[in-house]
């Protein structure tokens, strides 16, 4: 089975930068991540939005590059947001309590007008 | 005289459903979860509790790949899905050497791993444990095996 290598484009919403993410989130995904990640951040908005439309698997690792971005949005005093997860990943993001840091919305319509308002 | 039947014995409620193997490579848990999904496709498990079932068998397959086979890719990583009674019962095996993996299973401290005090990773066994009904791992000289046990059945799953 061929993975489904991650790739992202970066996109600037009012007030937000959006992160189209397409693929897997697995150990293979942490430099085009990483890298989209940093483009977003040059944007200069106070809030990243993580679209997962596009995201049919999250593994371990994935959640955990997904730490690591939370960890640098925390640092740099952003607001890291999420949508279009699935049923499944919403409860991973529950019980591993990353939707305790970073807000999830059912779609990119409410994350965008959520980022305005605050 | 009337015939008496014989007692049903636990042969006569194991029913394997799938046994094979996969190569110790990246990226292979998800060939490993999907066979596993095809292989239980008769049974009452849909919806979530198919997706829940799917997770703990990638994660548990990835552990089995990374460290107990060192991702090298001619130790192939054995599973086996059988039917026990009203169990699901999906076993996954590596050639580890050394004292299983610890079962505990604590809940990680997000806010460590936040503060960069602790390694962004170690997801891994508390999503199996969050996913299935049952987990345990047992272990000898040569081999660990991590077994996953959903309870069938309108109850079925968590």
């Amino acid at each position: 089975m061929a993975v489904r290598h991650l790739s992202v484009e970066v996109r600037l919403e009012p007030g937000v930068a959006v992160l189209d993410l397409m693929g897997e989130i697995n150990g293979f995904a942490e430099e085009a991540l990483n890298a989209a990640y940093a483009e977003a951040e040059a944007k200069e908005t106070n809030t990243i939005l993580l679209n997962f439309e596009g995201v049919d698997y999250i593994n371990s690792t994935g959640i955990a590059l997904i730490v690591g971005l939370l960890a640098r949005a925390r640092a740099s005093h952003r607001r890291l947001l999420a949508c279009n997860l699935s049923e499944h990943y919403v409860e991973i993001f529950n019980i591993t309590r990353l939707s305790d840091f970073m807000s999830v919305f059912p779609d990119e319509e409410s994350a965008v007008v959520e980022a305005s308002v605050s | 005289m009337t015939d008496r039947k014989p007692a049903r014995t636990d042969a006569d409620l194991r029913q394997t459903l799938a046994e094979f193997s996969v190569p110790s490579e990246p990226g292979n848990e998800r060939l490993a979860m999907e066979t596993v999904a095809e292989a239980v496709r008769d049974l009452d498990i849909r919806g979530e509790n198919l997706e829940r079932l799917k997770t703990a068998v990638a994660e548990a397959t990835m552990n089995a790949m990374e460290h107990g086979n060192k991702y090298r890719s001619e130790v192939p990583v054995e599973v086996q899905v059988e039917v026990v009674d009203r169990d699901l019962m999906v076993r996954i095996t590596d050639s580890g050497s050394g004292p299983p993996p610890a079962q505990a299973g604590d809940v990680p401290d997000l806010e460590a791993k936040l503060e960069g005090m602790q390694t962004a990773r170690g997801w891994g066994l508390f999503l199996i444990k969050s996913m299935v009904d049952e987990m345990s791992i047992t272990g000898d000289d040569g081999h660990h095996t991590i077994e996953l046990v959903v309870h069938l059945g309108a109850e079925g799953g968590k």
